[in-house]
């Protein structure tokens, strides 16, 4: 057989084999990267920040991952513990049903802010809105995947 | 020591080049391929071992490796999946038009006169310009956040331009000419289609996902709130439509509903959505004779063989030659009676050249590339800070994901065919641009460094409209 012939077929072949070749390794990386983020501690559904804390109690920057039931208040046993006066025992919960989150005070004494307005009931809670427990002001992030 | 950093100014300070291997590896990988790709078609054309556009071939590797340094010497923090992934398409594309016969569109500027191959060369570089200034320059998305509405006026207007100074193109009219230059305005509009809905979801979300109007038994969505949106997309896919361009009509829909599922999660108004757009495709099929032709078409090309179902009969039969592997690169069916087997290969059906010439197996790895580009998009929308980059980094991403869909599945007659283009293979100044763009979005977006989202609005109709809901 002609050797031209033979190199111009093994040629054509290659191509169409280096875009796989190209495709697996595009591919590798992806899985690389999945694996990477299901490895990674802490899969939580969002965090809060703290964005302004008086007292430092908890400091400001701190972030406390949460779950889909989140208590906030001065009583030790609440997810998110707030040292300020001004906080209740059992101030607010931050929920997480389905696909949004929810804040309901629980009868605090001097009431939970959602971005400056008094919450009344159950409030829709967005990415990024500022929760106000006492003198402490707290942010909904997203979590980490 | 540390007194001589302090001194530095701040923004030099943070410029740090910072390798990014796993893109250095892929783009390598993609070199390859274009070189071998090059040498199979020169060995066809020329029976000897030579590289069919070398010139070409090196430049668009240039202008990568331009984007990939670009984004290493300002240390960016981008995803390094995504240039090599559209990289590679783009050079598919490129070897594709350098094998086409390059009258089949020429140019003169000055005095050279360009070729198909020469002027994708071109317009693929610009492209990759966009793409490394939005990877490197983009710190901040309030330009896009903040002007929605200005985003989404200025393409309407962009249309209706088309509307008085276009010019008709096979039964269309899309092509926008100013002085020299010409351009399909629907490619740019539906970047600035999904910037506009992820502004306008990423605000109104908090009302969307809770659902206030009802009507006896069944909960709609908040009525009120909703229009805007809906008049605005009503408005860029009439026009669309008007203008005959059914494929971005199919395009802005889907992405439209996609968006929307995305930004509130429910399902019912995705069903909603696909009951009334079927309603509308009915309405279309009996209001538009030429509608009417591209579906009968598409039930039985053979009908007409020689007439309306030419182009999809040439193709089908050039996927059916190819077969697993294909014939080869040049090696393809030439030119019958001085025309093209597949009319508009290089717009619409470069999927058929590709399918004839590499096979059904690279045919496969291309919409395996365009998965990858989805799966990047998604991932990005993922990780993003806060909704609007997230809905902005999937709408893009499906952008990309839906059209490629929609031109593939047309070019094999799974469904009816519209002519749109095969993102980053299609020859076309404006698709490659329009795409650019997308892909540049989406590095800039996936970058870690970028700017903090701003704090979320506590005034406004919307949280005024949330408060009364408390109570």
């Amino acid at each position: 057989m002609d050797p031209f012939v033979l190199a111009l077929w093994a040629v054509r072949l290659s191509l169409v084999a280096l875009i796989w070749l190209f495709l697996f390794a595009v591919v590798r990386v992806l899985l690389r990267d999945v694996r990477r983020a299901a490895a990674e501690p802490g899969a939580e559904l969002g965090r809060l920040v703290v964005v302004a804390s008086p007292d430092a109690q908890p400091p400001v920057g701190a972030r406390f991952p949460i779950d889909a039931v989140t208590t906030i208040g001065r009583d030790l046993a609440s997810t998110v513990v707030i040292g300020d006066a001004f906080a209740s025992l059992e101030h607010a919960v931050v929920t997480y049903r389905g696909r949004a989150w929810f804040i309901e005070d629980r009868g605090s004494t001097n009431g939970t802010y959602v971005n400056g307005s008094l919450v009344d009931g159950v409030v829709p809670l967005a990415v990024g809105d500022e929760i106000q427990v006492g003198r402490v002001r707290l942010r909904l992030d997203r979590g980490r995947r | 020591m540390t007194a001589a950093a302090a001194v530095a100014p701040r923004g030099l300070a943070r410029i740090r080049p910072r390798l990014r291997r796993r893109e250095a590896v892929l783009l390598v990988l993609v070199y390859v391929v274009l070189a071998v790709g090059g040498l199979s078609l020169g060995m066809t054309r020329t029976g000897e071992a030579t590289v069919a556009g070398w010139q070409l071939l090196v430049t668009y590797g240039l202008a990568l490796a331009f984007v990939h340094l670009a984004q290493t010497l300002a240390g960016r923090r981008t995803d390094q999946v995504l240039l090599p992934a559209v990289g590679m398409l783009g050079g598919l594309g490129l070897l594709v038009m350098i094998r086409l016969p390059q009258d089949l569109v020429t140019q003169d500027v000055g005095s050279l006169e360009l070729g198909l191959a020469e002027l994708q060369t071109l317009w693929l570089c610009l492209g990759l310009g966009v793409v490394g200034v939005l990877a490197v320059a983009v710190r901040s998305d309030t330009w896009l956040r903040m002007y929605k509405y200005t985003w989404a006026f200025a393409g309407l207007a962009l249309l209706a331009l088309t509307f008085v100074f276009g010019i008709d193109q096979g039964g269309a009219r899309l092509t926008l000419v100013v002085g020299p230059f010409s351009g399909q305005p629907s490619e740019l509009l539906k970047v600035i289609l999904v910037v506009f809905l992820a502004g306008y979801l990423a605000e109104y979300r908090p009302l969307l996902a809770s659902e206030r109007t009802t009507l006896g038994p069944v909960r709609l969505p908040p009525l009120p709130y909703l229009a805007p949106m809906l008049a605005m997309v009503a408005l860029g896919m009439g026009v669309v439509v008007v203008q005959r361009d059914l494929g971005a009509a199919l395009l802005f829909y889907v992405v439209f509903l996609a968006m929307l599922y995305i930004a509130t999660g429910r399902a019912a108004w995705v069903g909603l959505g696909v009951a009334l757009g079927a309603i509308a495709a009915v309405a279309l099929f009996l209001a538009f004779p030429h509608v009417r032709d591209r579906v009968s078409v598409w039930l039985d090309p053979f009908a007409d063989p020689l007439g309306a179902g030419f182009q999809i009969v040439q193709a089908l039969h050039a996927f059916a030659r190819g077969g697993l592997f294909g014939v080869g690169l040049g090696a393809g069916l030439p030119e019958i009676a001085g025309r093209l087997p597949v009319p508009a290969v290089h717009t619409d059906f470069p999927l058929a050249a590709i399918g004839e010439e590499m096979g059904l197996a690279t045919v496969l790895g291309v919409l395996g590339l365009y998965l990858v580009v989805l799966e990047r998009g998604l991932r990005i929308a993922a990780a993003a800070a806060d909704p609007f980059r997230t809905l902005l980094a999937a709408g893009l991403a499906l952008v990309v994901g839906v059209q490629a869909l929609v031109i593939a599945g047309g070019d094999l007659r799974i469904i009816p065919l519209t002519g749109i283009t095969l993102p980053f293979v299609s020859y076309g100044g404006s698709s490659i641009l329009a795409n650019a763009l997308v892909a540049g979005l989406l590095l800039a977006l996936s970058d870690r460094g970028i700017e903090p989202p701003p704090p979320p609005r506590t005034r406004g109709p919307i949280m005024r409209a949330l408060r009364g809901r408390g109570t």
